[in-house]
């Protein structure tokens, strides 16, 4: 019976008169390097997504020279799904500001930026009001807690590009350009937000790092698995009786025991068609594939990726075709132009599904369908486009008697 | 040093080279559809990803800096397979229908599609287009814009903005609408656009082509009852030959008279003559502005994308610009005035053409200002479209002379067609005016090649020493422009829009096959060999402006003169 472990979880915490930044106040005692080996030993793997350890991106920012760094929030929560940022800005926002001062501390910045999703209009209310009340307080400005640190914060409203979710897009959106990738290297703690060293952390990655700090390394690190430390919000939804955003342990139980015990089972017919382990841009899996452990390296080993966290369930009764349309919609969409396997590639793919609702695919449609998928996770310029075929790409694979038509006899002995 | 490895072959380079130019030091050609050496990295076509040391994400080789130990396959399987795939997308994304083709497409026979399909060995194409209903852009008098046809690589965007300086066009529209626009979609003539046609030059598809003129032409030529002139401009001989597969640089001024008498032109002229004309006026005028100290530095007026371009950024200064018009607009203005009188044609049925290795010469012809005088213009590209079409190859064609009244130019007038030309042109003549003597080295070569900003110091007499300057591209033009505001001194100074001068303009030959400043550097040989080659280099020795000063204009700066060769300027500003 898989349960919720609550360590980022707790009672609302909004009103900055009711918390003391006990985090923040330990970190100015220890010192720079000292905060980042905490994380180091922590081992948090960056909750964005791509999973890139936080404390190795810290120490890097920190080498970086130049007294000018930026030190940016992504709370463009963007991944269809995925809704557990949310949850933190809503219900945790001073520990989300406790992480991001931390880490801007730690690696010598003294500017930074949240930026959050432009449909959060909640979030962005109590962000707002919490940066007025944070510089009333004097918790932003100069010499923060008495020390010698100095900062402030400006809150960004996204315009509502998934791509800006990408932290090289992000970072052009702030600079008022058009929301884009860059080209890396060089990489944002090299070269970011006007040409200064910049760190980019995900909101859960921010509030673990507060946590991590105010509970000590060893808490967290005892938590999970050998790779897969201390605790994740995943964000359930699809068809599944009690959706929502739980807290669990890495490795605490398999996938399907999170849709069961968490989500209360399966809404839309027995059992799930297929689920998508984590946000619309990982591959599916199959019922039989859910008996796997919830952890980055046992997701990837049933051939899929833990992602944002967010796990959508599909019934067994819903149709692939309007899966596959809405899904590739999404991306064709939200592409940001630049780069031609993913601009051209989604509008191609978008094409040939749009013709295709009442019948199945021959051979060479799907042959087609793949080469693009392989070119754009080949080619594409920034990690939207790379995993924008995924799901689909997996759907194919894995129902080809739904979807594919059979091979006619003709075709058969053509083909010895 | 970094050393690697490219198919197989060690390789040595320095820190900071890309994997692309590594791999072209080894003689491996890797395709690449949005780089161009003297632009900025773009990234966005992706056709020239590489394997390195195996991973599974390819690597744009143009933005992919060689390190230590990297092992890079350019050609994998698998590269080549992502690499079909991708041209397969793009040429879909190209929208070839029956409305837009290749037989059609002013880039027929130099589209660097086809030669980047052939690179890649291209052997399936499954897409069908997308068909995107945009609409051509029309409101230029110079450039036309057929955004279906566009893949959007941005070269025009950053050839507009970092080599012009100007930055008209920009991305509008979100994701797969993605499109190359102007500022509010306005359209390239309510811009700032300088119609310099660079953007042409940089366009791999043919999404941008000139404003065509040759229908026009072809009427005029077919109507009995016009007399059809025709003039060529100093650039245009240097590079007519090169759509028949010469090289550039080929001089062809016969075989292009030749070819033109073939078409029906009833006079085949050279702008040559006029560019002689134009130094007697405009080195009338500095001479003249230069001794009374009135608005220097003198500003030369010739290249038409220029003017626009002073018009828009600089009209402060619009007062400095020398008046004299344009050797084609003068050519435009006595041919329907002198060459009428002494053919004894109305002029009312005289057509006037011109070649030009311009596109912003169409949009000079239709100022008002210039009365219509010349009536189309063609770039060098459409007057060699006309050539074939009418079953000549101008290379096998014989040497002929232009008409004599207009045709007879000395090599002054031929320089004209390279940056520096006109300056060199005026000092030629200029000293001869102050001083009333030759100049005796009359090779000026500070003046000469492509540097971008050239200055130069030249000795009149005891009490005058002229100092000049030179200006080619407009991003240099701006640099001299800013120059000049912060009060650097200049008697004299030579602005051309277009990178090189003439032999660069947006209405020549364009080459898929070699670069920009290789085209360049062979075509400015040809003229400076033209000049070398001729025994009258003068312009003020040109028999036949004496002669049109003696029995027409008077003498230079007369009043008939300037009411025929002068002209004004409009204060445009900003848009």
């Amino acid at each position: 019976m898989v349960i919720e472990k609550k360590f980022l979880k707790g009672n609302p915490l909004k009103d900055i008169s009711e918390y003391d930044f006990p985090g923040l106040r330990r970190a100015l005692s220890l010192g720079q390097e000292n905060v980042i080996q905490e994380i180091s030993d922590s081992m948090l793997l960056g909750r964005g997504g791509a999973g890139f350890p936080t404390g190795t991106k810290w120490s890097l920012a920190l080498e970086q020279a130049g007294d000018k760094k930026y030190f940016i929030c992504n709370a463009d929560e963007g991944e269809p799904g995925t809704f557990k940022d949310r949850f933190l800005l809503e219900e945790r926002p001073l520990k989300v500001l406790e992480g991001l001062m931390i880490g801007a501390y730690a690696v010598g910045a003294d500017e930074g930026f949240i930026y959050i999703r432009g449909e959060y209009d909640l979030p962005i209310k109590i962000f707002r009001e919490i940066l007025e009340d944070a510089r009333d307080e004097g918790i932003l400005g100069k010499n923060i807690f008495g020390s010698d640190f100095d900062f402030d914060l400006t809150l960004v409203r996204g315009a509502g590009a998934y791509v800006c979710g990408d932290e090289t897009s992000l970072i052009n959106s702030i600079e008022g350009k058009r929301g884009i990738s860059r080209i890396k290297p060089p990489y944002p703690i090299q070269e970011g937000l006007f040409g200064n060293p910049t760190v980019v952390n995900n909101v859960e990655s921010l509030a673990c790092a507060a946590e991590i700090i105010n509970k000590g390394a060893g808490e967290f690190v005892a938590l999970g698995t050998d790779n897969s430390r201390g605790t994740k919000l995943v964000s359930l939804s699809g068809d599944i009786n009690l959706p929502g955003v739980y807290e669990i342990e890495f490795g605490c139980g398999t996938l399907e025991e999170i849709i069961n015990d968490l989500g209360g089972g399966v809404s839309y017919g027995n059992k799930p068609k297929f689920v998508i382990p984590g946000g619309l841009s990982t591959a599916a899996l199959l019922p039989e594939e859910l008996n796997c452990g919830y952890s980055y390296e046992d997701i990837e080993e049933a051939g899929s990726s833990l992602g944002s966290g967010a796990i959508i369930v599909v019934g067994e009764s819903r149709d692939l075709v309007e899966i596959l349309l809405k899904v590739s919609r999404f991306y064709m969409d939200e592409t940001c132009g630049t780069c031609f396997p993913c601009r051209e590639g989604n509008k191609q793919i978008n094409f040939m599904l749009n013709q295709h609702k009442n019948k199945k695919f021959t051979r060479q449609e799907v042959e087609i369908i793949k080469d693009i998928g392989d070119a754009i996770a080949a080619a594409a310029r920034c990690g939207l486009g790379q995993t924008s075929l995924s799901l689909i790409e997996s759907i194919f694979d894995k129902f080809p008697e739904e979807l594919i038509e059979e091979v006619r006899h003709s075709e058969k002995v053509r083909n010895r | 040093m970094k050393r690697l490895e490219i198919d197989n072959i060690e390789v040595e380079v320095e820190p900071g080279t890309t994997l692309l130019e590594a791999a072209r030091k080894i003689n491996v050609n890797i395709p690449t559809l949005c780089y161009e050496e003297e632009l900025s990295i773009f990234g966005g076509c992706r056709l020239c990803v590489v394997e390195v040391n195996g991973g599974e994400l390819l690597k744009p080789a143009c933005a992919t800096e060689a390190d230590d130990g990297m092992i890079v396959k350019t050609h994998s399987p698998r590269v080549r397979e992502v690499r079909q795939t991708l041209f397969e997308l793009i040429i879909a994304s190209h929208d070839i229908s029956c409305e837009l083709n290749c037989l059609t497409c002013t880039r027929q026979s130099s589209c660097e599609l086809r030669v980047v399909a052939e690179d890649i060995g291209i052997s399936r194409m499954r897409l069908n287009p997308i068909y995107r209903g945009l609409e051509k852009d029309f409101s230029s008098h110079s450039i036309v814009r057929e955004p279906n046809k566009c893949i959007t690589c941005d070269r025009c965007i950053r050839k507009c903005e970092e080599i012009q300086g100007i930055g008209i066009f920009a991305n509008s529209a979100r994701g797969p609408e993605t499109e190359v626009t102007t500022f509010q979609d306005k359209g390239m003539g309510n811009v700032e656009c300088t119609n310099c046609g660079q953007c042409i030059i940089s366009c791999p598809t043919g999404a941008l082509h000139e404003v065509y003129h040759s229908e026009g032409v072809w009427d005029a030529l077919y109507d009995e009852n016009k007399h059809v002139v025709v003039q060529t401009a100093p650039a245009v001989r240097v590079a007519i030959a090169e759509p028949f597969g010469a090289e550039p640089g080929t001089v062809a001024t016969g075989q292009l008279v030749s070819a033109l008498k073939r078409l029906g032109f009833d006079g085949v002229f050279d702008t040559n003559f006029t560019a002689d004309l134009t130094i007697m006026e405009e080195g009338t005028e500095v001479v003249k502005r230069v001794t009374e100290n009135d608005n220097l530095p003198v500003l030369t007026s010739c290249s038409p994308g220029w003017i626009k371009f002073i018009e828009h950024f600089y009209p402060d200064y619009l007062k400095n610009l020398s008046t004299a018009k344009s050797p084609q607009q003068m050519f435009g203005a006595l041919a329907k005035t002198y060459y009428a009188e002494q053919a004894g044609v109305d002029p009312e049925d005289i057509v006037v053409v011109s070649i030009m290795p311009c596109t912003a010469k169409k949009f000079e012809s239709r100022r008002p200002e210039m009365n219509g005088d010349v009536d189309f213009v063609l770039t060098t590209r459409e007057a060699g479209m006309m050539i074939k079409s009418a079953g000549i190859n101008i290379c096998d064609l014989p040497e002929e002379n232009y008409d004599n009244l207009m045709g007879v130019s000395s090599g002054a007038g031929d320089i004209f067609a390279a940056s520096g030309g006109v300056m060199e042109a005026a000092l030629r003549s200029a000293y001869y005016l102050i001083t009333g003597e030759e100049l005796e080295d009359i090779d000026i070569k500070p003046v000469r090649g492509l540097t971008g900003l050239k200055k130069a110091e030249v000795p009149i007499n005891e009490d005058l020493t002229l100092k000049v300057g030179v200006a080619h591209g407009l991003s240099n033009a701006r640099k001299m422009m800013e120059l000049i505001k912060e009060g650097e001194e200049f008697h004299f100074v030579e602005f051309m829009a277009c990178p090189g001068g003439c032999i660069g303009g947006g209405g020549q030959p364009i080459r898929a096959d070699m670069t920009s400043e290789d085209a360049l550097q062979k075509r400015l040989e040809g003229v400076y060999s033209i000049d070398s080659s001729k025994k009258m280099r003068r312009s003020h020795e040109n028999p036949m402006i004496q002669k049109l000063y003696d029995e027409f204009l008077g003498k230079p700066g007369s009043h008939k003169a300037h009411k025929l060769l002068h002209t004004e300027y409009t204060a445009r500003g900003l848009n």
